[in-house]
């Protein structure tokens, strides 16, 4: 069967295009997921550029207005977060979770291909605002009445069409998650129980508990704004009897959920990555299952901690539940640390990417501990240090983590090797230039810098920190360079990877690389969370179980 | 199934990186500090903490910064190190084929990092929570009451009666000459906070302290300024993205001694009661000027008037929604303020009669809105 598979479709009216544009195979979807969101990360980090390039010096030397700026720093935060961070972690866990629990594809495949689909057409939408006279420019939490039309907000229809894409992705949200739920619960070979599932799988099931719980408030909040601006719906604006406060509590009850659904999958790919490096198995799995469990229901209760200074919230609780979240995340952290700890590490770049996670993610944690402090937030919020902030957190975490996956699933997607020196320059530059551009942050705002300003005084003493983040802006788009080079050289004429190149523990490694439709001709016993590590040292099963039943007949055809 | 032995990656490469980065983050803040090594080192640590507190509100948010950087930074310091050490020293040699010890958990290990994290997060919330409640305390009758209006994109201070709601005069401009915010030392300053358009915030770095302006609702909150602030300014800025101009919108605090303040503000008070003059005394205009305002700007900024006879300035404002207005000013402060117009609008200030000279007109809303009048 594998070798059918490895067959190109069949020949004739059906092109590779059509084939890609028409698939329900989750690996492919999967792959789509993350070359979309690859486009929309370097579009955003486009933006981002231009952002630093502005604030290198004061003055308004590279954008002809503020307008202009509203616009890249809305655009720049939303295109990251909506369309690259939540849907690159999709894609991954799109492809990886059916070949970790050894499924041969997601539960709903044509949902999936619907909900992939959904997110370059709200891609299209948001960015179609260039076009129609501005994009949104309100930041990307929006916050209303400046986000309803007011004058001076030039808030145009690029609003409108931001609203409109963000329900787009959110849907598509929902609709994975829905998908991803029903694949872990219904779908694992026999023998997978729950706690033997890889951690991956795990974060993957919370997060999408988080998107089904938080995703459908915020989508109606997005509709009640679209309502308000063009249907005269008065539920955020104060002016006729709306409460603006209202949209920042639906607006957190969402986003700041969204912050553990765009870090969780990240955590769980580290702990895919750090044993298989140090040849341990990950330390406390239990632990770490309850952990991300414990972070997923806190993350519920920790919202207003955005909203310390808006007056209107008890601060105490939010206070309390947003320290309490760091003792989970501090659970994971030593788990980490001792999954490494008296292991044989191999220093891969996939290796090299995770523990460039641990040493920065760290950083972006203990921040979120002056955060917690509701009067040292008084004086943080909204500066440039809760900029250096959430960087740690969702670069120095989920990039990190994302390109850490990346290097380490890219054999098993392509069949193919990245280039390990290549990979490691990407890694160097990526380090030093982020590290230039955010550690700074954290000096500008305790200097009092405030956020989303397009210029400031030369008076003000932040003109150097200002010019060191701007070249470490460059610094990390020129990393991407390695990068792209090392994806189309690899691709074309990397070294082979065969079924198993790292030494892995879980089953996508079982199979071929790429794996053929539907996954797997057989699959080994699964006695642990390590299956193919059973395998290659338990003494008494070293056979594979006898081929299992073919069940590609039992599911549509035309992947 | 393969045993071939991978070949060893260059762990040269993360230490030099890491070392590299390190050099970097020192040079960047040593150029911050202007280079000069002696004292960099001292300001590199400086620059971890936020500038020092000029209420006593502020000071308090400091001691409490300085109790959670201490933890952060031994936190920082032990994870970090032990991350880096643990890479380092368990690297797998070249050829070791051998697995290390399969440890799956330890479980003293992994309730004491549970345990001690949480008493130590318990005790930070609880110093937080006092700080909190004495930060957020009111008193019943603060001894000055200030309401800051924040509009697109200009403070302006209306100073209160006791009662907290008459109101007594109001500091036009939010900087520069004759504007700002003037505030005793060492007495209760109680600060109401109201927006008519969008939600911005009152920031004063060195007050280490910002609250949101909300329309819709009145924030309030209380300083008190230490009394070796007296002649010192600081600077404030909007913190909550508000639009266009949201970086425009700085202001200044002035704090004063006591005597000083209560001089100034009892002459402000008397200023506000005076009955303008009848602008005109009856006669006629002079010369009426056209003045148009569109996008946030005056259409032109310079005026022209006869010196010593009374004359108009026919204002146009054709921002829809926004609202502006003309105001006169020199060196002794301000001298006449016209309707406010929201647009599209017009309307026809009177101007009394001007000495021969140069002076200010300016919008009262938009700082950024100024041009010269010439009177001769």
């Amino acid at each position: 069967m594998a070798t059918t598979a490895l067959t190109p479709a069949a020949a004739g009216y059906r092109s590779g295009l059509y084939d890609w544009v028409t698939t329900t195979d989750h690996k492919k979807i999967g792959i789509l997921y993350v070359a979309n969101s690859f486009l929309f990360f370097f579009l955003a980090g486009l933006l981002a550029l231009g952002v630093r390039a502005e604030l290198a010096q004061p003055g308004l030397q590279f954008l002809s207005d503020e307008h202009t700026y509203n616009q890249l720093f809305t655009m720049h935060g939303s295109v990251m977060i909506f369309l690259f961070i939540i849907p690159m972690l999709a894609g991954f866990g799109n492809y990886i979770v059916p070949l970790m629990i050894g499924a041969p594809d997601m539960a709903f495949p044509r949902i999936n291909a619907l909900s992939f689909w959904m997110l370059p057409l709200g891609g299209l939408l948001l960015f179609t605002g260039f076009l129609s006279g501005g994009a949104a420019a309100a930041g990307w939490t929006s916050y209303p009445p400046l986000s309803e039309d007011r004058p001076l907000g030039m808030v145009g229809p690029g609003q409108d069409l931001w609203l409109v894409g963000l329900i787009l992705i959110g849907t598509s949200s929902i609709l994975g998650a829905v998908n991803f739920l029903v694949t872990i619960f219904k779908m694992r070979a026999p023998g997978m129980t729950l706690f033997r599932m890889p951690v991956l799988v795990w974060t993957v099931l919370v997060t999408s508990v988080l998107v089904l719980m938080a995703t459908p408030v915020f989508t109606s909040a997005l509709i009640m704004l679209f309502i308000d601006r063009n249907y005269g719906g008065h539920f955020f604006d104060p002016s006729t009897g709306g409460n603006a406060i209202l949209w920042q509590n639906v607006f957190w009850f969402y986003s700041h959920p969204a912050v553990y659904v765009m870090v969780l999958p990240a955590m769980g790919m580290i702990s895919e990555i750090l044993p298989v490096f140090s040849r341990k198995p990950l330390f406390g799995y239990k632990a770490f299952v309850f952990a991300t469990a414990g972070i997923g229901a806190l993350g519920f209760s920790v919202w207003a901690h955005h909203m310390f200074t808006t007056g209107s919230v008890y601060l105490p609780f939010f206070s309390l539940m947003t320290f309490l979240i760091a003792v989970p995340t501090g659970v994971k952290m030593f788990n980490w640390i001792f999954t490494m700890w008296r292991g044989k590490l191999t220093l891969s770049t996939p290796l090299l990417f995770a523990i460039g996670f641990l040493t920065m993610f760290l950083i972006g944690g203990i921040n979120g501990a002056f955060s917690a402090s509701v009067p040292v937030d008084f004086a943080l919020h909204d500066t440039y240090w809760v900029v250096a902030h959430l960087h740690y957190v969702l670069f120095g975490g989920s990039v990190f983590g994302v390109f850490a996956g990346f290097y380490y699933w890219f054999p098993k997607m392509t069949g193919r090797m990245l280039n390990e020196t290549l990979g490691k320059v990407q890694f160097v530059l990526m380090f030093i230039g982020f590290n230039l551009t955010f550690f700074p942050m954290h000096v500008l705002g305790l200097e009092g810098m405030p956020r989303r300003i397009a210029d400031y005084s030369s008076a003000a003493g932040w003109n150097t920190l200002n010019l060191a983040a701007t070249i470490g802006g460059f610094l990390i788009a020129a990393s991407m360079l390695p990068f792209l080079w090392n994806v189309f050289v690899s691709l074309r004429s990397g070294k082979v990877a065969g079924d198993d190149p790292w030494e892995a523990n879980t089953l996508e490694w079982a199979t071929s690389s790429p794996p053929p439709p539907y996954n797997f001709d057989r699959l080994p016993e699964i006695r642990s969370e390590r299956p193919l590590f059973d395998l290659r040292h338990g003494r008494a099963h070293p056979a594979l179980t006898p081929p299992a039943p073919d069940r590609t007949q039992q599911l549509p055809a035309g992947h | 199934m393969s045993t071939r032995p991978r070949s060893r990656p260059a762990n040269g490469t993360i230490i030099a990186g890491l070392v590299v980065v390190g050099l970097l983050v020192l040079l960047a803040i040593a150029a911050a500090a202007g280079a000069d090594l002696a004292g960099s080192a001292r300001r590199a640590v400086d620059s971890m903490f936020p500038p020092q507190a000029a209420t006593a509100q502020g000071q308090q948010i400091r001691n409490l910064y300085d109790i959670v950087f201490f933890f952060a930074a031994a936190i920082f310091l032990l994870v970090e190190g032990l991350i880096i050490w643990t890479v380092i020293r368990y690297r797998r040699k070249p050829g070791d084929d051998e697995l290390p010890p399969q440890t799956h958990g330890n479980n003293i290990a992994e309730v004491t990092w549970t345990v001690v994290p949480t008493l130590i997060v318990a005790f930070l919330f609880f110093i937080s929570w006092q700080t909190l409640n004495s930060v957020d305390a009111v008193a019943a009758n603060a001894d000055v009451k200030i309401k800051a209006v924040a509009r697109q994109f200009q403070w302006q201070f209306v100073y209160l009666a006791e009662d907290g709601q008459t109101e007594l005069f109001t500091q036009l401009l939010p900087q520069g000459e004759g504007g700002g915010m003037n505030v005793p030392v060492g007495r209760n300053v109680e600060v109401l906070l109201e927006s008519p358009d969008v939600i911005h915030a009152f920031y004063v770095p060195r007050f280490l302290f910002k609250r949101d302006v909300v329309p819709g609702q009145t924030n309030r909150f209380e300083f008190k300024l230490n009394d070796n602030e007296a002649g010192q300014s600081f600077n404030g800025q909007c913190a909550e993205l508000c639009g266009v101009g949201h970086w425009t919108m700085t202001f200044q605090v002035h704090a004063m001694s006591s005597t000083d303040y209560d001089a100034w503000f009892q002459q402000q008070r008397d200023k506000a009661q005076q009955t303008p003059p009848p602008a005109g005394s009856g006669e006629p205009p002079a010369a009426t000027l056209e003045l148009d305002a569109q996008n946030i700007a005056f259409a032109t900024n310079a005026l022209e008037a006869p010196a010593d006879k009374p004359f108009a300035i026919h204002f146009v404002n054709k921002d829809a929604g926004v609202p502006h207005d003309v105001a006169i000013r020199d060196a002794s402060g301000i001298l006449t303020n016209g309707a406010d117009v929201t647009g599209p609008g017009e309307a026809t200030d009177p101007v009394p009669p001007l000495k021969a000279g140069e002076y200010t007109f300016f919008c009262t809303f938009h700082a950024n809105m100024t041009g010269t009048l010439t009177v001769k």
